[in-house]
């Protein structure tokens, strides 16, 4: 396999694993990370999926962040 | 704005506006279309479809950039930046027509995936004249691509700020990339100059709205304030602000709006938290200073966003002597509540 094909390989299944995570991510952890989403529309939704599908890594941060605060909520400042 | 992603919010004219692109594409596409098949009738419907979008992409991609410019040099220009995004985005959907058809026609014929083909079907980077454009044009692809899928404001808040601006400025690689794209393919392929000397006419008109609008903010910026008293530094007269608006004073590197609404005069950071718009250039309506770019709030005495919205902006404090404008560049805490300066009638005069 060249170089190119490799590369081009790696970018596809990364895609493919943004596909299946931002089914989950939709259904599951938008309105957990992001307060915004409530109330908001379908097109909203759909506008937001190519992006879900690229940069699914950070929102996955994201999202494991916000649960970690749901079970230990962050100090209050006095 | 921060609450609920019903966001910025419509109205007629941004509907009037978006329904001006739609309409002048398809006019583009189609004049383009009817002009090749009267002139060139043996060209394929796919080197139709190429060119058309191609050439009607690079126009509008001028029109964005000169959006930002424009607006620094002249106000009346801002109405246009309402709705930059959907020009971009517009822009993107018609550029992949172009890509795609491309791809199509020279790279899915062979028995190569054609993704692998665009990269390894020519690989003479050593060479101008038959530089491999066509994989230029694909990065620019990737990067307005990337810029489309991130406009809406969802991702200004999920990637921060920070991340989507300097995603966003990547849009002036992309144009060099479009610029050495059209420049190395069309000596491919073209002995018309007419390519050549559109794009360098496009090129030249930007570079010089750029450098005229950076200018004239690097005066601005630049204005030093001889008079100092108590850390208060002497900015301008009452009468050079109109009522309900400001005017911007740079002051110790620190941007400041000065606001005068309802007999009083207020200072606000002039860096609106949406994309940095330049407050100082809004207006007060209903009550509350109104970023002149997407139109997020804030409230004159204490910078913050009316509720349910919770940007906030620093507040400085000002002082009225005589008819003279003092103001003191040192920032409270961004939402602090200050009793501006009262404009009594003997002032005014
Ligand atoms: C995957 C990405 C791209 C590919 C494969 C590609 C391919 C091509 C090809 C094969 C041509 C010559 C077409 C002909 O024979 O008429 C061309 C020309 C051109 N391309 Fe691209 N291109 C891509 C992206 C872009 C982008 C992003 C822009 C600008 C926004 C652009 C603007 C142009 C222009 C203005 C021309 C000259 C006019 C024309 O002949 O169509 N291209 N491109
Ligand atoms: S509203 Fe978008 S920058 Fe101010």
């Amino acid at each position: 396999m060249s170089t190119v094909t490799v590369i081009l390989s790696a970018i596809a299944l990364y895609l493919v694993a943004g596909i299946i995570f931002t089914i989950i991510f939709q259904l599951k952890g938008l309105s957990k990370i992001d307060e915004g989403v409530h109330g908001s529309s379908w097109g909203f939704r759909i506008i937001i999926i190519p992006g879900c599908i690229v940069f699914w890594t950070i929102l996955l941060r994201k999202w494991i962040k916000a649960n970690k605060e749901i079970i230990n909520p962050p100090k209050e400042h006095a | 704005m921060g609450a609920s992603y019903l966001a910025v919010g419509w109205n007629r004219q941004k509907k009037i506006y978006d329904w001006l692109i739609f309409g002048f594409c398809v006019l583009y596409l189609a004049t383009f279309v009817v002009l090749t098949a009267i002139f060139n009738p043996d060209y394929t419907f796919e080197t139709v479809l190429i060119r058309a979008t191609s050439t009607l992409a690079v126009i509008i991609l001028h029109v964005i950039l000169s959006i930002g410019p424009l607006t620094r040099i002249n106000k009346k220009f801002l109405p246009l930046l309402y709705n930059r995004r959907h020009l971009g985005v517009t822009m993107f959907c018609i550029i992949l027509v172009h890509g795609s058809f491309s791809i199509l026609q020279f790279h899915s014929l062979g028995n190569e995936n054609p993704f692998v083909s665009l990269f390894t079907s020519n690989t003479h980077f050593g060479s101008l004249a038959d530089f491999p454009f066509q994989a230029l044009g694909f990065f620019a692809l990737i990067i307005f691509f990337l810029m489309a899928i991130t406009s809406h404001d969802f991702w200004l808040h999920n990637l921060s700020p920070k991340v989507w601006k300097t995603l966003h400025m990547f849009v002036y690689l992309a144009y060099f990339l479009v610029v050495m794209h059209v420049m190395l393919g069309v000596i491919q392929y073209e002995t018309n100059p007419v390519f050549i000397i559109i794009m360098l006419t496009g090129s030249f008109t930007l570079i010089t709205l750029h450098l005229i609008a950076g200018t004239r903010e690097v005066k601005k910026d630049n204005v030093i304030y001889k008079l100092k008293q108590d850390g208060y530094v002497l900015v301008c007269d009452i009468k050079d602000i109109q009522e309900d608006r400001a005017k911007m004073f740079c002051v110790d590197a620190e941007r400041i709006a000065v606001y005068k609404t309802g007999g009083k005069l207020f200072a606000v950071n002039n860096v609106c938290k949406h994309q940095n718009g330049p407050l100082g250039e809004g207006k007060v309506i209903d009550g509350c200073i109104t970023c002149p770019w997407h139109g997020y709030q804030y409230l004159p005495q204490n910078g913050q966003s009316p509720p349910p919205f919770k940007e906030k902006v620093s507040t400085y404090d000002v002082k009225i002597e005589g008819t003279h404008v003092w103001l003191n560049p040192k920032a409270y805490a961004e939402g602090t509540e200050r009793p501006g300066a009262v404009i009594s009638v003997v002032n005014a005069e």
